[in-house]
């Protein structure tokens, strides 16, 4: 199957193209030099062309997004499509079927997202909803620093056993990468408690976040993982957090060699300064500020977007606070020597105060952060807004007057004190291109995504829109709207959306790390993980293990570790 | 001859996955570690089987028997697809394909058991775990309306009263108290019996939670207990250092239902204002759950789900089956993993024998017998492999152990038949 | 006044959804546009004229447009569906969903109603000649906006959760009500002149519920404030005495429950809180 799609304005950053008019040629599912005069030719003249886009963290699959789904019917009651001889009915708002998220976000020019957080003993949960994903590549984070064996072995000090371990896990669970999330405070939460430092002790097992942090990040190295540990820091949502979030950032600064060692995700929640509710305000320039002195920090935004939401996240007593707080109905489901899970309905609203703040993080991030390579666009869907609002955040980004629209909507004490309404940057289609595809595939090191050279996967995004012709700046709703449904999206090869309909389903692949261990270590280390799981787990640890076959379309890269 | 360890029962919803089975001339000849339900489960399962399929009760081939039933579902305006608990996720989630192909209503057994904890839910959230947390952490257990004795017999020894965990070692580390309104086998060992006044959980978990927020009761009696006893009860529920409350169809059955579950959300949220509190749903069949979780990823909603208009609908009360069945509403059903006519009300069943029935299961049961189109498949768990969940949404995958009779294939082959001849006669 | 008259065609069997069964949408139409009007049998989409008989003409707007609907309609349900103005009369007993989300205009139904009568109300009035099911003027599953505003009259009896996730309006139960009248309540007000099966006004944050007959007890969330002499609905004063109690305490409730001292002699015990 040959394509050629010409004439378009390409932006491919990781191949250094900025708006070049230039053809693209698509043979198997590949980008190649040229194709014969059978292809079948795409006209992008005056079209924006770029990389299908690469998600580096949204809550998709799994347990956490099925209870929200079974937590809130009436999320579901208004936005329906019926099913056509393509596509299965779609249906949900914050928390939409799987087949509704594979759809738009392939509508949106979307081809590879990743699943934020599993807990290990539910990703063969995770797995079939990935595998009832359509269009889309997909993976997902394990997590890991508030699971039992890791939190043994750390604290004993066995670093080898313990980075065994984890390589083990990704060969028998499947996933991409290390996710953290609240190290220790969620081991509390077993107990109903919370950690409020990074020195604070994890009873009853001898370690600190700090260290748990520093085993995880040089454990990651020893491993040679493709993508830094995900973290989620301790304190989120709690004013005055921007204060963790730099101490945890500088917490592994000294085991950096040149490259990020660290993903801090959904900053705008951990980026609150201030004492109080009441106090509240940004602590994005200081974040800033530290991020552009330190290159091994990547982060990505979190961005608030008004509106409904579904607050999910491993954070399990963050959840109990938000409860408290909302008075929403709210759903906690732990999971035994590893981790909890919890879910709150939430809606932003441009009146509130602490809204409007929020608000105003997520931009300030972006636009004070120097290195579009190491700050990506998210909103830790569906915590703080759906994916479905990327193009209306990313017109945030390239327009100062579409900010100023909305800040002239907002809580006014909130605007007052922030920072946003000095701050003219604004972000360039190559920018974009950058913390949407570019740097979201390098950071995941995913070699053959998020570019247009030759031997990437064809996956490719070609919006109706002339970045020639058009200011950004003064004409952004234009940009939204064409953002919103592409004109073409191409997945390995194949047209999946046309003029924003989806023209063809089938199911994308599931990529996995298979990091290499050798044999001795990893039979003495199964050895003791075999007896400790009689007494911690309730499962056996055979039927802890998940098939290759379990997954619909596997996809394993193999690792080649360091141990 | 082989033994295959590991083995995950298919019975109910404690799901127990050690079981370990002998396996010669491909037969199941012995069962070590399942409880009774289980070894019954598994050397028993040949007994009242079907080997051939049916059309009004003369044998035909499968073929004959699929086309049958795909004429009966294309031609159906409003057919109903019930059942699915006893199969495993991957037929389920074809079963829920073909409702949404041919316009029908799908809804599976929680709609008779736990339906009225996920209408709790839905209301009012809930705050739960995996069983292992329990087994860990949780010195004080309470078994609201359930009786794991006879229904889940190795809970309490794996994953409640007498398991072993990391911080709590065993039944004398624990504090087990049984609401009932009898003295069920599960009472007699309990540390402390509330005998309660049938349908009055609601009142008296009211109470409690008022008890809890130092209100003062009014009433001397409370759904049969003295104030001060349920006041003393508040003051161990709060005292603890991780409670556990196990429920049952005593809760979600009794009078309330959806809205007892809501109280008990309610009053475990309200003492995780003071300590750590979970509650866990004694789930009934082994992959109840799962066919929750599948119908709530495919098309949002957990169960009862209508598909008339093209998309997913959902109001229990309303597009539940036993509700459509008895307002004679479905002009035709498929029936998977599950006798509905021998646990159904009289004008509910009365419904069914009116319309045409295709039913797939491994065994002769009561609605079989009613029913226009048979379709036997292979026992989920020893015939046939597939993925289940267990009672606390854990993962698991059930294994083949043996071959199913000649010709009898799994539930999940013959909705992909079905579901393949669908797509060619309905657009 | 301009009259439409509907007849079902044939005896209907699976559930018939007749959304557009409003005097807005019959509105200035004449019978050939009203029988084209978009119906579902089932699975199958249709037309009101392939499942009606229509005769008669309809006014210019809905104010003046009457919908008169003779012979069985128990499984026709939304008939009313978002209705601003003009009358509806059923001359049998309807299906679910009656009058859900209506705006203003007035249906009458002669004989009984099946659940969710008046989902999500917020203006307008219906009476229920006959008895009705559960869940009168509840929303779905999950939502917690009910009633807002309008007047539901049951002249028999109601089910279960009367009035569920109120949050205005007034509902009238002539006969009895089921269990939870009130539940989740947040304003509005409930009359229940028949016997009650309990707990009143669970979870209720605000509003008023009156019993006028019996009722089992009172629950345990509820205080026991003092007598009071009448219960005010509609401008209508009721006799009592009653107890009045405050609740649902559990949600910081300020609901008002007013229950008849002379029917409930079982709840005397409270007098000994009286000041």
């Amino acid at each position: 199957m040959e394509l050629l799609i010409k004439n378009g304005y390409v932006y491919d950053p990781i191949n250094k193209i900025n708006g070049e008019k230039m053809d693209i040629a698509v043979k198997d599912g590949k980008i190649v030099e040229s194709v014969s005069s059978d292809a079948k030719v795409i006209d992008a003249t005056n079209m924006l062309v770029m990389p299908g886009g690469v998600d580096i963290h949204s809550h998709i699959a799994g347990s956490k997004v099925n209870s929200g789904r079974i937590l809130r019917p009436e999320d579901h009651y208004k936005d329906v499509k019926p099913r056509t001889a393509i596509t299965r009915a779609e249906v949900g708002h914050t928390v939409p079927s799987t087949y509704t998220i594979g759809y738009r976000y392939a509508r949106l020019g979307y081809t590879t997202v990743i699943e934020a957080a599993s807990p290990p003993l539910k990703t063969r949960h995770t797995h079939e909803e990935l595998n009832d994903i359509p269009l889309i590549d997909k993976s997902c984070y394990l997590v890991l620093d508030n699971n039992w064996i890791v939190l043994d072995y750390l604290s004993q000090g066995e670093i080898d056993k313990c980075a065994a371990f984890i390589g083990w896990i990704f060969k028998a669970l499947k996933g991409y990468a290390i996710k953290i999330v609240n190290p220790g405070g969620v081991e509390l939460w077993g107990w109903g408690k919370n950690v409020e430092s990074l020195d604070d002790q994890v009873p009853p097992f001898d370690i600190t976040p700090r260290e748990i942090i520093r085993g995880l990040c040089k454990i990651n190295k020893m491993l040679n993982l493709p993508h830094t540990i995900h973290l989620h820091t301790n304190n989120l949502g709690k004013p005055g957090n921007y204060r963790t979030t730099i101490e945890t950032m500088d917490a592994v600064s000294d085991l950096a060699d040149g490259k990020p060692n660290i993903h801090v995700t959904h900053v705008q929640f951990c980026g609150y300064g201030g004492d109080s509710w009441i106090t509240l305000r940004s602590g994005a320039p200081e974040i800033a500020k530290y991020v552009n002195n330190h290159d091994h920090v990547t982060i990505d935004l979190g961005q608030v977007v008004f509106g409904d939401a579904t607050t999910m996240t491993g954070d399990g007593p963050f959840q109990f606070i938000l409860q408290n707080l909302t008075g929403n109905k709210w759903k906690n489901a732990d999971v035994e020597a590893e981790g909890s899970a919890g879910i709150v309905p939430y809606k932003y609203k441009r009146k509130n105060f602490v809204n409007a703040v929020q608000w105003t993080i997520g931009l300030e991030l972006a636009l004070l952060i120097k290195d579009p390579w190491r700050v990506f666009l998210t909103t830790d869907h569906p915590n703080a807004g759906t994916f479905m609002k990327y193009p209306r955040v990313i017109t945030w980004l390239m327009s100062k007057v579409a900010r100023e629209k909305v800040l002239n909507k907002i809580n006014r004490r909130a605007k007052k004190r922030s920072t946003l309404p000095s701050i003219d940057r604004e972000y360039t289609f190559y920018e974009i291109a950058i913390v949407t595809r570019a740097a979201t595939a390098k950071a995941l090191n995913l070699a053959n995504k998020g570019h247009l050279g030759v031997g990437a996967d064809a996956d490719i995004a070609i919006y109706n829109i002339n970045p020639m012709e058009i200011d950004p700046s003064k004409e952004y709703k234009k940009v939204r709207r064409a953002l919103k449904r592409a004109a073409y999206t191409i997945k390995g090869g194949e047209i999946i959306v046309k003029d924003g309909e989806i023209v063809k389903s089938f199911i994308g692949e599931t990529f996995w790390v298979k990091p290499a261990i050798p044999e001795d270590l990893e039979k003495d280390m199964l050895r003791e993980v075999s007896e400790k799981f009689k007494e911690y787990y309730t499962v056996s640890l055979e039927n802890y293990i998940i098939g290759e076959n379990e997954l619909a379309s596997s996809k394993p890269i193999a690792v080649k570790t360091n141990l | 001859m082989k033994t295959i360890r590991n083995v995950v029962c298919p019975f109910c919803g404690s799901l127990c996955d050690d079981i370990e089975v002998d396996v010669e001339d491909n037969r199941v000849v012995k069962v070590r570690k399942g409880c009774a339900i289980s070894v019954t489960k598994f050397t028993k399962y040949n007994e009242e089987r079907i080997y051939k399929p049916r059309i009004d009760g003369r044998e035909v081939s499968l073929e004959e028997a699929i086309n049958e039933a795909v004429e009966i579902l294309a031609n159906a305006k409003y057919p109903a697809l019930y059942g699915w608990s006893c199969t495993s996720t991957e037929a389920i989630n074809i079963g829920i394909e073909i409702a949404e192909l041919v316009g029908g209503v799908m809804d599976n057994t929680a709609s008779v058991c736990h339906g009225p904890t996920i209408l709790g839910e839905q209301d009012a959230g809930i705050s739960t775990c995996t069983l292992g947390q329990v087994k860990n952490r949780a010195e004080l257990i309470i078994y609201w309306g359930c009786n794991p004795a006879h229904a889940h017999p190795r809970h309490m020894a794996r994953y409640s009263a007498a398991s072993r965990g990391r911080f709590v070692k065993g039944r004398r580390e624990r504090t087990v108290i049984v609401v009932d309104v009898r003295k069920t086998h599960t009472a007699k060992t309990a540390d402390i019996f509330i005998q309660i006044k049938p349908n009055s959980d609601f009142e008296l978990l009211t109470a409690l939670r008022w008890a809890v927020k130092n209100g003062e009761l009014e009433q001397e009696e409370i759904a049969g207990i003295p104030a001060e006893k349920i006041e003393e009860l508040a003051d161990m529920l709060i005292s603890c250092r991780f409670g556990a409350l196990f429920f049952g169809l005593g809760l979600t059955m009794s009078a309330g239902k959806a809205r007892n579950i809501e109280a008990a959300v309610n009053l475990v949220r309200e003492l995780n204002n003071y300590t750590k509190f979970v509650m866990v749903p004694m789930r009934g069949h082994f992959n109840v759950t799962g066919a929750n979780e599948v119908m709530a990823w495919a098309t949002g909603f957990p169960f009862a789900v209508d598909f008339s208009r093209g998309y997913p609908f959902y109001n229990p009360g309303d597009t539940t089956f036993v509700d459509v069945l008895t307002r004679g509403d479905c002009d035709a059903a498929l029936i998977v993993a599950s006798d509905p006519v021998s646990g159904f009300p009289a004008e509910a069943i009365r419904n069914l024998a009116k319309i045409p029935v295709i039913t797939l299961d491994p065994h002769e049961t009561l609605t079989t017998m009613i029913s226009k189109v048979v379709i036997p498949t292979a026992v989920v768990g020893i015939e046939a492999e597939g993925s289940a969940y267990r009672m606390d949404a854990v993962p698991l995958r059930l294994k083949k152990l043996v071959e199913p009779p000649p010709g009898i294939l799994s539930d999940e082959e013959v909705l992909k038949m079905i579901l393949k001849k669908l797509k060619e006669r309905v657009k | 006044m301009g009259e439409i008259t509907l007849k079902p065609k044939v005896t209907f069997k699976v559930p018939i959804i007749a959304e557009t069964i409003t005097p807005d949408n019959f509105a200035g139409k004449p019978i050939e546009e009203i029988e084209k009007l978009e119906m579902w049998e089932g699975n199958r989409k249709t037309t009101l004229g392939d499942l009606f008989e229509a005769a008669g003409s309809s006014g210019e707007a809905p104010a003046d447009t009457k919908i008169i609907i003779e012979g069985d309609v128990r499984k026709v349900r939304r008939i009313g569906y978002k209705m601003t103005d003009g009358q509806i009369l059923i001359k049998g007993a309807v299906g679910m969903y009656l009058g859900e989300k209506m705006e203003g205009g007035k249906i009458i139904v002669e004989g009984d109603a099946d659940s969710w009568v008046g989902a999500g109300m917020k203006g307008g009035q219906i009476e229920i000649k006959g008895n009705a099911g559960d869940y009168v003027g509840a929303p779905y599953r999950g939502d917690t906006k009910g009633m807002k505003k309008g007047t539901i009259i049951i002249h028999g009896n109601a089910g279960n959760e009367v009035g569920c996730w109120m949050r205005g309006g007034t509902i009238i139960v002539k006969g009895n009500a089921g269990l939870f009248p009130g539940i989740h309540m947040k304003k509005g007000t409930i009359l229940v002149e028949g016997d009650c099966a309990g707990r009143c006004g669970a979870m209720m944050k605000g509003g008023k519920i009156a019993i006028l007959g019996y009722v089992p007890s009172v629950l345990p969330s509820f205080t026991f404030e003092e007598i009071k002499k009448s219960f005010k609905v509609k401008g209508e004063k009721i006799k009592g005495p009653f107890y009045l109690f405050t609740g649902d305490l559990n949600e910081n409730g300020a609901g008002k429950l007013y229950v008849s001292i002379e029917k409930n002699k079982h709840l005397q015990f409270y007098e000994k809180y009286l000041e």
